[in-house]
């Protein structure tokens, strides 16, 4: 049945991701052998070439079409527009031509590029992504994935070495999965993540970027890890696959070689394309953040704050910084809270919610006047808030 | 399986060892006022309901018509801080929030929008509205919200009222399809609501 297999297939992804170990040494070895059999996808029309590939676009394309009816998408033509074109000027136009490119609202660090050539970026990437050669880095790694055939490369070795047990054992995660997730759980070997990384890297440069930007993606990574694990008091997962860095473990091996290799070939020393990347996502950030606060993950969303804040701290950022301690609401959490919207107030700030924040945290100190006034203030200035009702009520209650 | 309940899947199979044979549904009738989730929140359904017999946590019950991924009601008593809406079922990767000393009502759809993209692994959800209520004699929040799991073309609609009395949660939400269903039985799940007390 073609559900089962695809099911399958979903679920072989699935299990190779939490996983990974199992097949590691096998994988490599095998993935040496057959790069060289494999035609490359440099072609326009790239069309699969036997059973197992004919297969895979099948399911893949499938899972592209309920990609395309969901909700999650992001269709804002001008996102779009310029996540492509830095897609483009890397792969060249030709070839960047067959890529269908999808980016959906999820809050964690990941790209996906399927066989079919349908590429998935998400937006907790665009979030984390420092600038526009960083964003480069990654859409290179994914492409050199996608040009190398890996995908097919790992569903080949998988489906040799897999058991039906494992199989049935894991079909509650496969009947769950979507497309992108699919997609995404494909956690690759270690030599094709080198190949990748490599090819990524050697496309950065080749249009023009900084590639010391491309270790520095890692780094982040790795350091925003370190800032959930200090804040939950755990351990930190760095060094560790799975989670929702299975896909691409940012070990400290991975950023050494990549320093390497910038070293090797720096590209355009500085040409980081901060500035377009900046006016690009301007509109997005605030919405993307708060997918990311909603999240419950104090440590990792302040890290993000302040990587966003090195050009300085906008009001926006720091109604971002407020709206992260008022909702954790520990400690000195409101008092601390108060001080950032009274920041981004005094930063010249026009955004409604910097005054409804800073009223409810206000109330929450004891300063029902200075609260309530600044709830007026809130709905002045935002007359059809979706809250307007409730606000209004406590703007005029003296408790 | 239906996409639609993320969390009550997840609930159902991380439940299965614990209890085998005894997970169902029993019938509430209407008309009859009844102590929800283990607490002391009391109800008066205007029809007749099904309880599950899983309960997502301790102080929490779960109602339906037709099969929770039509139309669902969950009731929460009694929640303390430190406690979670639902069963934090990833603590270590993805921990739900907990009530926190000294919540507003303004928090509580904040709370339940924030636990709710945790659990069902969405970013996409808005509240809708939010207004002052009240939950029999106490002050309570009434707020309106929507979202869609990822994956699903299927847009979801909810309402829900809360209160906190001493820093201690009631609440009770409705969701359903957007489309139909909502609005079918919209009313009922509002008369659940109106008959509210703790």
């Amino acid at each position: 049945m073609a559900l089962l297999a695809r099911s399958l297939r979903i679920v072989l992804a699935a299990l190779l991701a939490i996983q990974p170990e199992l097949v590691e040494t096998a994988r490599a070895q095998e993935a040496a052998a057959q790069a060289a059999s494999l035609p490359v996808a440099d072609e326009e029309a790239y069309k699969p070439v036997d059973k197992d590939e004919r297969g895979l676009w099948m399911d893949t394309e499938e899972g592209e079409r309920q990609l395309k009816a969901s909700q999650q998408v992001i269709r804002d033509p001008a996102l779009n527009a310029y996540v492509r074109k830095v897609l483009c000027n890397l792969v060249g136009p030709g070839k960047c031509a067959s890529i269908r490119l999808y980016i959906v609202r999820t809050p964690d660090f990941n790209a996906s590029m399927a066989v079919n050539g349908a590429m998935v970026v998400y937006s907790g990437l665009l979030l984390r992504t420092q600038n526009e050669a960083q964003l480069a880095a990654v859409l290179g790694h994914e492409y050199t994935h996608f040009a190398g055939h890996h995908g097919l490369r790992m569903f080949r070795q998988v489906k040799e070495k897999s058991a039906a047990a494992a199989w049935l054992a894991f079909t509650g995660i496969g009947l769950i999965a979507s497309f992108s997730m699919a997609a995404s759980l494909f956690s690759y070997s270690r030599d094709m993540e080198r190949e990748a990384d490599s090819g990524g890297l050697a496309l950065m440069a080749a249009a023009g970027y900084d590639t010391r930007e491309a270790s520095k993606v890692w780094e982040q990574l790795r350091a925003e890890m370190d800032a959930t694990a200090a804040v939950r008091n755990t351990k930190s997962r760095k060094d560790k696959n799975g989670g929702i860095f299975a896909t691409h473990p940012p070990t400290a091996e991975r950023v050494a070689n990549l320093a390497q290799m910038a070293t090797a070939n720096p590209g355009v020393a500085g040409a980081t394309g901060l500035d377009s990347y900046s006016a690009a996502m301007g509109h997005w950030w605030p919405v993307f953040f708060d997918d990311q606060l909603k999240r419950n993950d104090l440590g990792a969303s302040d890290y993000l704050l302040a990587a966003l804040a090195q050009q300085g701290w906008s009001p926006w950022l720091l109604y971002a910084r407020g709206e992260l301690y008022r909702r954790r609401a520990l400690g000195n959490d409101i008092a601390d809270a108060e001080k950032f919207y009274s920041q981004g107030i005094e930063a010249g700030g026009e955004l409604p919610e910097l005054w409804r924040g800073r009223g409810l945290a206000r109330l929450k100190l004891e300063r029902p006047e200075d609260g309530k006034t600044d709830l007026n203030e809130y709905l002045r200035r935002s007359p059809d808030a979706v809250d307007k009702a409730m606000i209004a009520m406590m703007a005029g209650e003296t408790r | 399986m239906k996409k639609r309940n993320l969390l009550l899947a997840a609930l159902v199979l991380a439940s299965l060892p614990a209890a085998p044979a005894l997970a169902g549904w029993k019938l509430v009738p209407h008309a009859k006022p009844i102590t929800v989730a283990k607490g002391t929140l009391t109800v008066t359904p205007d029809a007749d309901w099904n309880r599950w017999s899983v309960r997502p946590i301790k102080k929490g019950e779960v109602w339906t018509l037709d099969g929770t991924g039509l139309n669902e009601v969950y009731f929460v008593s009694g929640l303390i801080v430190g406690e979670t809406l639902y069963r934090d079922a990833d603590k270590k990767n993805r921990p739900l929030p907990t009530l926190t000393k000294g919540m507003a009502l303004t928090d509580i759809p904040e709370f339940f929008e924030s636990s709710n993209r945790i659990a069902l692994n969405t970013s996409l959800f808005t509240v809708t509205g939010v207004e002052p209520a009240k939950m029999g004699e106490r002050d309570a929040v009434k707020f309106n919200y929507e979202y869609a799991v990822e994956g699903s073309p299927l847009k979801r609609r909810g309402t829900a009222i809360g209160s906190l009395s001493g820093g201690v949660l009631y609440l009770i939400s409705y969701s359903a399809p957007a489309t139909h269903f909502y609005e079918q039985n919209r009313a009922k799940a509002e008369a659940i609501m109106a008959s509210a007390h703790y």
